[in-house]
């Protein structure tokens, strides 16, 4: 199996989508996106719910089969190589998704387990996951009881701990206070300076600030993609809040910018 | 006090009404049911397969192998058959009886005037195994009758049955599927929505708000016992359409005293609710507590005058031991609140007890 | 492997995390197998009846005096007015009558045949047609009494010619309850256990979002099932082994057959109950959609397994509907090795069945769970 560094000694791009597309039924929930990645890149998708975010990043982790167009995610094909896609890649969701009847613990030995650590590999992560958070002695609680957002910052390091080379966050701050949401940030910035590509959806326009690029989503469609100040440069505006509202209202902007982009 | 309620009431309708697949399982599955039961739970055996193993070779030995084979319950399996072979063929479960008829039937029966015959039965179910004993006792009953003509009796036994003349097992059993049925749902159905509120943390929503347990608590159960309501009614028409169960006493009666029952078993379900944690340990229980004690220990198949003594206490304290006499009283004895009231008291005060109690628990999750 | 073990792990961890579920598992069951391994008889005892007596000579007090005393008939009373009977009956205090007419002696040494009339309710139909056979044989032996004090009678009797029934119960000699009982109830707790576990806690997974987590794992769809099925396997496994060492110290039952069979057949049906637990929750979204599809499968399964009413008193086509129902199957199978120690050839055509039942119910629930993914 390829290891994330054979991989990147060949490819310099992380995720690659040509004209991808999803449809349910006669819903286009996806509809011919393309985009490039790099890696070490933190790229944001953002738009409204609904806009075809989740989709599109279900594509990416191989959990859907796209109906039409191509994508690359770590050099491997979505539709044809999930599973080794998944080996490559962390996900984590809007659904906090760790199990709160299991203890701190107990819930990063298992998905260490899931991910084919060794034993002694779980014993080390582990140790070093209780220090990095300062879970030490919450280590036999159950998940259940801990304050959100240290489940949301417990959830993203186990999706780490098999050091993917892309991490998917599909909305991964939903709900949470804005000092930890400051911090979560901070650990992305951390885990992408070590050249870990992060992938991140939002509907949180302060957090698309945070990303060196975004697309921006509506109704299926990349709109416009650029880095934060490029956007705000070509539309004019002062604030990715504007330059969204903007793009959402003037459709025919969009059609132009993104035809630009 | 009462906008809370409503408030509540309200939601939980909006949460059973969005769900179509629950609603719709929870409307339909009664229905499903007792077509399905009402269909096969009776206590008539048919087929009964039996061999013979005839060493007398007469003309009686002939005639009595004839009259089980008329009998119309038994069916004849042809062929030989030894004493050896009869290990091996119960075990291949192709017969069920066999009639051994010795040498000396007939020579008996002329010189003593009394004869003896075999039936070896496989009883591993003993259910069946008694049923093939009476039958074969009918059937041997007929045939002396034939030998003897009119019996030489002091009197007679002239049998007068009330409410079933027919003795229709249905007519037994689909009111009892009604109390079943009534039971099983609404006690998962309370237990259930309960857990999943704590599942789900929106109780704690509603903890934390002003509204007094009492009234969580009646706005949860409500709507059930109207969704309750719903399946006694399509239960007993269809019972009563289909099947041809007579409803000799007040419907309204019916309504009502189905209603308590429900209420019953939805305060039953609400025990449980404040008990468990999670929706899955909800449902375990309230099966565990609900399914076996009310099919086996009710009277819904089994009479509870023949239980042992333990039995017999543990039948007291079923709920559905008394809705039972209830639903068959009114719909097969047309029998009123007269003859009914002690039942009906003992349902509501369960009612209110179990209701008291899950009350309190709820307190107690509150401080 | 090893992906499996930490699956398994979880699974146990999570399944006995809450303590009332070793309760539900292990002491409730067990407790349910003791009291009801008692209880369901068909046979029928303490009828209750009423007596009524409008002779009052010696001879309808003697017939009357020859009811009671036994635990076949439970005598709660003396009445002979119909209107109170009918009342008696309707309230449930009895539920047999007898009623002895007016110039009974008189009849009978009249030699009038006068007939005793018996006023019984026939809403239980079984009970009721073995209550009206206790009456009669009471009655009859009652006759036979009077005949042999009289010589002129007792000549005719002698020249009744009478075939008399030698039953034979095999397997089962007491025609006991519990024999039959306790291997039903075993057979029916795997199945609440193992139905519901598995399709209760998958949509629970699926609700909180943790089965797409494990989606974008590099766990493949059979680790996953293999996942589930390995802990509930192991739970139903030592279920029966309990209910079985159970049954063996408190009712003195032992297996007939090979154990090993045994054991062997329970996984096959503990297979199919799982996979039926799956499927259900590939056709569920929430936990109680789940439950409603698993009790509506564990009932259909239940009342027809031939455990409380025996196939054969089906109709025809309700009985071709229980060859859909693996728990027929495993309680033949259950019944012919514990009682009469059959061997898997007499049983083939059964474990056939639960073959099919389990490869069919398992290739439904992967490709549900294919469709869903695409």
């Amino acid at each position: 199996m390829n290891t994330p560094h054979d991989m990147d000694t060949t490819h310099d791009i992380a995720v690659e989508a040509r004209e991808l597309s999803k449809v349910f039924g006669a819903f286009r929930a996806v509809d011919s996106i393309s985009l490039q990645v790099r890696r070490g890149e933190i790229f944001g998708f953002l738009g409204a719910n609904g806009a075809g975010k989740t989709t599109a990043i279900r594509m990416f982790c191989g959990l859907l089969p796209p109906s039409a167009g191509a994508a690359r995610v770590a050099g491997y094909d979505v539709a044809t190589q999930a599973r080794a896609i998944k080996q490559n890649i962390g996900y984590m969701s809007q659904k906090f998704s760790l199990y709160e009847d299991l203890t701190v613990a107990e819930n990063i030995e298992f998905y260490g387990g899931v991910y084919g650590l060794t034993r002694e590999g779980i014993r080390s992560t582990t140790a070093r996951l209780l220090e990095e958070l300062q879970l030490g002695d919450q280590r036999n609680t159950l998940t259940r009881a801990l304050p959100l957002g240290w489940k949301q910052r417990l959830a993203l390091s186990v999706s780490l701990m098999h050091q993917p080379s892309i991490i998917f966050l599909d909305e991964p701050t939903g709900g949470v206070d804005p000092i930890s949401r400051r911090n979560f940030w901070r650990v992305i910035h951390d885990l992408a300076a070590a050249g870990t590509t992060v992938f991140v959806t939002t509907h949180y326009m302060d957090e698309a600030e945070y990303c060196e690029r975004i697309s921006i989503m509506y109704q299926g469609r990349i709109i416009d993609m650029g880095s934060p100040s490029e956007l705000k440069r070509r539309h004019g505006k002062s604030s990715m809040q504007d330059v969204f509202v903007h793009l959402v209202n003037e459709p025919a902007a969009a059609q132009g910018a993104g035809g630009a982009a | 006090m009462r906008r809370r309620t409503l408030a509540i009431l309200r939601k939980e309708f909006i949460h059973i009404l969005r769900d179509w697949r629950s609603l719709l399982i929870i409307i339909l599955m009664p229905v499903l049911m007792i077509v399905l039961y009402g269909y096969a739970i009776t206590m008539d055996m048919r087929d009964i397969r039996f061999s013979v193993i005839d060493d007398a070779r007469t003309p009686e030995s002939r005639a009595l192998v004839q009259a089980f084979s008329e009998n119309g319950f038994f069916h004849l399996v042809p062929g030989p058959i030894t004493h050896e072979d009869i290990p091996e063929r119960f075990q291949r479960r192709d017969i069920h009886l066999v009639l051994v008829i010795p040498p000396e039937y007939s020579r008996d029966l002329a010189r003593d005037h009394s004869t003896r015959v075999q039936l070896i039965i496989d009883a591993s179910d003993n259910n069946v195994g008694t049923f093939v004993n009476n039958y074969s006792e009918q059937v041997l009953a007929g045939v002396m009758r034939e030998m003897n003509g009119r019996a030489p009796l002091l009197f007679d036994i002239t049998p007068r049955i009330f409410y079933n003349p027919d003795m229709r097992s249905t007519n037994f059993f689909v009111p009892g599927l009604v109390a079943l049925i009534l039971m099983l749902i609404s006690a998962l159905l309370t237990s259930i929505a309960i857990t999943r509120e704590k599942e789900t943390g929106t109780m704690e929503q509603i903890l934390v708000s002003p509204v007094r347990p009492l009234e969580i608590v009646i706005g949860k159960v409500l709507p059930y016992v109207l969704l309750g309501l719903l399946n006694a009614g399509v239960i007993v028409l269809s019972a009563s359409v289909l099947f041809d169960v007579p409803i000799r006493g007040s419907l309204l009666l019916l309504g009502l005293l189905s209603l308590m029952f429900v209420f019953v078993a939805l305060s039953f379900g609400l025990l449980f609710s404040t008990v468990a944690r999670t929706q899955q340990i909800a449902m375990f229980m309230t099966l565990m507590a609900t399914i076996l004690p009310t099919i086996m220990l009710s009277g819904f198949i089994f009479p509870i005058a023949s239980m042992p003594a333990v039995l017999r206490w543990i039948a007291q304290v079923l709920p559905a031991t008394y809705y039972l006499t209830i639903v068959r009283g009114i719909m097969l004895k047309g029998i009123g609140l007269a003859e009914l009231s002690t039942h009906a008291l003992v349902l509501l005060g369960m009612g209110a007890l179990l209701l008291l109690i899950a009350t309190k628990r709820f307190q107690l999750r509150l401080e | 492997m090893r992906r499996i073990f930490y699956l398994v792990q979880k699974e146990f961890r999570q399944v006995f995390r809450d303590k009332s579920m070793i309760g539900i598992l292990f002491v409730v069951p067990f407790i349910q197998l003791v009291l009801l391994g008692n209880a369901i008889t068909t046979e029928v005892k303490h009828v209750r009846v009423l007596l009524g007596d409008r002779d009052g000579t010696p001879m309808s007090r003697a017939f009357l005096q020859s009811f009671g005393g036994t635990e076949y008939i439970d005598v709660v009373g003396r009445e002979s007015d119909e209107r109170a009977i009918a009342r008696a009956l309707d309230r449930g205090d009895a539920s047999v009558a007898v009623v002895v007419p007016r110039h009974f002696q008189r009849d009978v040494l009249r030699g009038e045949r006068p007939a005793v009339q018996v006023l019984a309710d026939g809403i239980d139909g079984n009970s009721a047609g073995v209550a009206l056979g206790y009456v009669s044989r009471i009655a009859a032996e009652y006759q036979a009494r009077l005949i042999s004090e009289d010589p002129a009678l007792g000549r005719q009797l002698r020249d009744l010619r009478r075939v008399q029934a030698e039953p034979r119960f095999w397997f089962n000699p007491d025609l006991q309850s519990k024999v039959y009982v306790v291997p039903g109830i075993v057979a029916l707790l795997l199945l609440i256990i193992t139905v519901f576990l598995t399709s209760m806690g998958i949509v629970r997974e699926k609700e909180i979002g943790t089965l797409e987590q494990l989606m974008v794992t590099p766990i493949r769809a059979t680790q996953l099932i293999l996942g589930k099925i390995i802990p509930f396997s192991i739970l139903g496994m030592l279920e029966i082994a309990i209910a079985m060492g159970l049954v063996y110290v408190l009712f003195g039952i032992g297996v007939e057959g090979s154990l090993l069979l045994l054991f062997a057949e329970s996984g096959l049906f503990i297979l199919t109950t799982l996979g039926v637990g799956i499927f259900i929750s590939t056709i569920s979204e929430t936990q109680q959609q789940a439950l409603f599809v698993g009790w509506f499968f564990m009932i259909f399964a239940i009342l027809l397994s031939g455990f409380f009413i025996p196939i054969a008193n089906m109709p025809e086509t309700v009985q071709y509907l229980t060859y859909l129902n693996p728990m027929r199957y495993f309680m033949v199978i259950l019944r012919e090795i514990y009682l009469k120690g059959s061997s898997l050839p007499h049983l083939l055509n059964e474990t056939l069945a639960m073959v099919v039942f389990g490869v069919t119910v398992f290739s439904a629930a992967v490709w549900r769970y294919r469709v869903k993914l695409g």
